[in-house]
């Protein structure tokens, strides 16, 4: 089974640190999201592992062999850039056999290879146009053909989808997780745009700067950010953060966050806060309840999307965003009560940013059961 | 490779987990430490090898060469030399025929520089409209530049002609001159003539290059300007000719380099003459070498050349960073 | 305002082409020249329009002067050269693009310093270095001799087609099992194909048209290229033969033609790469 590991890989350009080190064990067979921002380095990252970009440090193994100095066709990867790079000059049929024809597989032996990737990716027609007759989502699938003729040990995919429209983004991702499903390869994949990551992966490694903030499942990611980027980055509408303070009142630990004094669960936080500690807090829009409640807020808002409406409401100087049903009634300068789910806030260190929330058993995946990891 | 260097740049968030120390970067910026990128670098190298042995032996080489041949005396029919170090300089920098010959080259370049970039510009200017059979106009006036200079020259030498030319024929019948014109054997008709013949033959690179830039001009600063009242001529100052500035400056700065060592066309229009009034560096060095013999003179010559060219671009590459401060 | 603007257009045609018609004229009236009988030529005051139209210039120039020894020898030398420099180059200009070594912006930059160096700074070493190598008088001797501007200019010109080839192409091509020498003959190359053809062309061209280097390596006739041997054959007589000499310019042109009738594109395309050299 092929697993890649990244032990301590750091990348530098001249002075410039791009990674400053990166540990990452991806098992065999996940589908892992490397999700970040522009110029986090989740790219160089997968450039890195297919050869195309060397560590200053560190190693890269592909199952239990190192990488680091094999060339991309020794590694026995396949690779889907974000362009396609598909070749001009040759027909989708050339073009999905070139690896057959790079690999010294035998004439005779071609043609299945090439008509069974075809076949898997609708492709039949097409395969005797060039390039640049096809549309963009004919040249993604020409480009997923070209990667999955060989069967490699791993798949490489570098913002494939983001070239497409909103419509065929959406169907290309289904296509992917079924083939995921289907191929049980393990498949390493970039991209900026968190719902992509989210309805495929089995693991994401969220990336911010060069540095892994938090490798783990969707829903450990969604319920659980390791930190305040992550709180921030995962989720539409975003959390909302504020900074506040934490002490100790009789045993129990109260959140102060600017005129709102909450009390929390007392076992919420994994360490007892001797003094006042200063936190950055983060609670998601639908852990926030409008209509009751002890809290007393004055929306600012309301943008309603049809089967919801994300409301801005003001609490002292806090502005906490909210989703609402879509048919609740509410309008901007209204003064209405809201609460916060308690147990769903999000605590974290103001200056580390680190998480503080003590979180017992994982929760289980509600959404999809997945290899188990 | 920008937006990897941005990620870069982009603040880190400080994670303290590693206490390992930071790796000092060596001094060349490209880590050859990995064999990959060595294997990479060594067929990189390997690829460039033929070029550079290539460009080492026929101009690094004879380069350095003709500095040393400068230093002696050479008799070119028996190859035979001896040394004078620097007096071949002292001669030459002390020769009316230097000075003059280089002042002729200047004549020339600004002469013919000047023509070149008016009638390109003009041209440019001209096909960047809707003209009927465009591409085919296009080849007639690129056509000129990609001509042998012997062909333009024996065109224009025949043009040219006292008796049977068709220039002297032309104006007389328009009665401009009664006689027919000595083209070529009299100054200042010489100079101007070779000036000309330059223009005509090189000013399509010039009507090449501004019209590629012409034609990525959007339409819409002509509307706006159209608009806010400018007329043909302020459009054409206020709006082309500042897009054009970049264009002309590489243009002017490779046409003044090419046409002050030209030396096919001069040679063959005039031969220098008459008397030497056309005589430009180049043709003196060709003359010293293969007319006079005198090789280690011709060198000095060339290298004398080649000293006033560098100080030139010296001059313009402090003007220019001057200007980008 | 439609009118005046169809005027401004019909303005500009007049204009546009008058000029194209004056700068075309010195090459109309080479044809007109050649083609004229001998008697017509002569004339005074010389007639613009001929009155009979006549091959006996190009037969003359063929049957009875070295000329076709001439154009072999352009042929041999203008192709030779090109394609020693287009191989050479090609493989350089991928190494300055797509490799990273040290020295190699320093390369570039030497490169593009060499396409400034007059010519005539480097005729007498070279000729002292060919009648070193015994190589004098030889077609060689100008092959060599040439690649000093020929090559330069290639490099320069290849450099910035092989740029435009974009990076990904190279990287899959990698990453589906070709080494680097492999995806560069089957993606490069055939991508920078049209820039190579217009390099090649230009080279061709440069080569054709060279006259002082030919000048002073080359002295006898077995060897002489057409832009020396047609300036020698013709002006040594006592008489100069103009017809002649204008049958000889137009046949010299020929390759130059049917360049311009066919692979005008290519000539353009490389315009826009980087500039030609005078």
């Amino acid at each position: 089974m092929v697993t890649v590991t990244f032990d301590k890989v750091r990348k530098a350009f001249g002075a410039t640190v791009a990674i400053p080190g990166l540990d990452l064990a991806i098992a065999s067979g996940e589908f892992v999201s490397l999700l970040g921002p522009s110029g986090c380095g989740k790219t160089t990252t997968l450039r890195m592992l297919a050869g195309l970009e060397q560590p200053t440090a560190g190693q890269i193994f592909i199952g239990d062999k190192t990488v680091n100095n094999l060339a991309p066709s020794e590694r026995d990867i396949a690779m889907v850039f974000q362009s396609y790079a598909l070749y001009p000059h040759m027909s989708v049929r050339e073009n999905i056999a070139y690896p057959l024809r790079k690999r010294g597989v035998p004439k005779a032996a071609r043609p299945a290879m090439v008509k069974a990737a075809a076949d898997l990716l609708q492709l039949g027609p097409l395969l005797d146009r060039k390039p640049r007759q096809l549309s963009g989502g004919q040249q993604q699938r020409v480009a997923l053909g070209r990667a999955l003729v060989r069967e490699p040990k791993v798949f490489l995919l570098d913002e494939p989808l983001s070239n497409l429209d909103a419509k065929l983004r959406a169907h290309m991702r289904a296509e992917l997780i079924e083939l995921h499903r289907r191929l049980g390869k393990t498949m390493v994949y970039v991209t900026h745009d968190q719902l992509e990551a989210m309805t495929m992966s089995t693991r994401i490694a969220v990336m911010q700067g060069g540095i892994l903030q938090q490798f783990a499942t969707p829903a450990e990611i969604y319920h659980r950010p390791a930190n305040t980027f992550v709180a921030g980055f995962i989720g539409t509408p975003s959390m909302t953060l504020a900074d506040g303070e934490i002490m100790m009142d009789q045993g129990r630990p109260v959140l102060k966050l600017g005129t709102l004094t909450l009390d929390l669960p007392p076992d919420h936080l994994n360490e007892r806060p001797d003094g006042v500690r200063r936190v950055t807090v983060a609670v998601r829009p639908e852990d926030i309840i409008i209509g009751a409640g002890a809290i007393s807020g004055s929306v600012r808002l309301v943008e309603p999307t049809g089967h919801e409406s994300i409301v801005l409401v003001n609490v002292g100087d806090v502005g906490f965003t909210v989703r609402v049903a879509g048919d609740t009634v509410v309008t901007a300068g209204e003064t209405i009560p809201l609460d916060l789910r308690r147990e769903r806030i999000h605590v974290f260190d103001r200056e580390t940013g680190r998480r503080l929330n003590a979180d017992r058993a994982a929760a289980a995946d509600p959404v999809r059961s997945r290899l188990a990891v | 490779m920008t937006c990897r260097r941005a990620e870069a740049a982009s603040a880190a968030f400080d994670q303290p987990s590693h206490s390992e120390p930071p790796m000092t970067i060596s001094a060349s910026q490209h880590q050859t430490r990995n064999p990959l990128e060595r294997r990479y670098a060594l067929l990189g190298v390997a690829l460039i090898a033929p070029t550079v042995l290539i460009l080492c032996a026929v101009i690094v080489y004879p380069l350095v060469s003709a500095i040393y041949l400068s230093l002696f005396s050479i008799y070119t029919p028996t190859l035979k030399g001896s040394w004078v170090g620097l007096d071949n300089y002292v001669q030459v920098f002390g020769s009316s025929g230097f000075w003059n010959a280089l002042g002729t080259t200047v004549i020339w370049t600004v002469g013919t520089l000047l023509l070149q970039i008016v009638f390109g510009v003009a041209m440019a200017l001209l096909l960047n409209q809707n003209i009927l059979f465009r591409s085919l106009a296009r080849s007639l006036v690129l056509f000129p530049y990609f001509l042998s200079t012997v062909v333009a020259v024996l065109i224009w030498r025949w043009l040219f002609n006292d008796l049977y030319g068709i220039l002297s024929h032309l104006l007389i019948q328009l009665g401009v001159v009664d006689m027919p014109v000595d083209w070529l054997g009299k100054m200042p008709n010489a100079m101007e003539s070779i000036i000309f013949v330059g223009a005509w033959k090189f000013f399509p690179f010039v009507v090449i290059a501004v019209l590629a830039r012409l034609q990525t001009i959007p339409e819409q600063l002509y509307e706006a300007a159209t608009i806010d009242g400018a007329g043909v001529f302020g459009r054409f100052f206020d709006v082309t000719l500042p897009q054009l500035k970049d264009v002309l400056t590489i243009v002017i700065l490779l046409r003044t380099i090419w046409d002050f060592k030209e030396f096919d066309l001069i040679y063959l229009l005039t031969g220098g003459g008459p008397v030497n009034s056309t005589r430009t560096l180049p043709l003196i060095v060709y003359q010293q070498a293969f007319g006079l013999n005198q090789m280690g003179i011709a060198a000095t010559y060339a290298v004398a050349m080649m000293l006033v060219m560098l100080a030139f671009m010296l001059i313009y590459l402090y003007r220019a960073r001057r200007q980008a401060a | 305002m439609i009118a005046a603007r169809r005027s401004t257009t019909i303005l500009a045609n007049l204009v546009t082409w008058s000029l194209v018609f004056l700068i075309s004229f010195p090459l109309i009236w080479m044809v007109v020249t050649s083609l004229r009988p001998q008697t017509e030529l002569f004339q005074i005051p010389p007639t613009v329009i001929p009155r009979s139209i006549t091959f006996e210039h190009y037969v003359k120039l063929l049957v009875e002067t070295p000329f076709l020894r001439y154009f072999l020898n352009s042929m041999i030398l203008a192709t030779s050269t090109t394609i020693v420099v287009v191989v050479v180059g090609t493989l350089g200009a991928y190494s300055l693009v797509r490799f990273s070594y040290r020295g190699r912006e320093t390369l570039a930059a030497l490169v593009l310093f060499t396409y400034l160096l007059p010519s005539v700074v480097l005729i007498i070493p070279l000729y002292l270095m060919m009648v070193k190598l015994g190589l004098a008088n030889t077609l060689t001797s100008l092959v060599i001799a040439y690649t000093t501007f020929a090559l330069p200019y290639a490099l320069w010109l290849l450099r910035s087609f092989m740029a435009g080839v974009p990076e990904d192409l190279e990287s899959a091509a990698l990453v589906d099992g070709a080494s680097r020498i492999g995806a560069f003959v089957d993606v490069i190359l055939p991508q920078a194909l049209p820039g190579i053809i217009s390099t090649a062309l230009f080279t061709f061209i440069l080569a054709w048209n060279e006259y002082l280097y030919a000048l002073v390596m080359v002295n006898s006739d077995q060897a002489r290229p057409l832009t020396t041997g047609v300036m020698n054959m013709l002006i040594t007589s006592f008489n100069i033969e103009w017809s002649l000499l204008m049958a000889a310019s137009v046949m010299m042109s020929i390759p130059l033609i049917i360049i311009f009738a066919f692979l005008q594109s290519y000539l353009t395309r490389g315009f826009g790469a980087g500039g030609v050299k005078g």
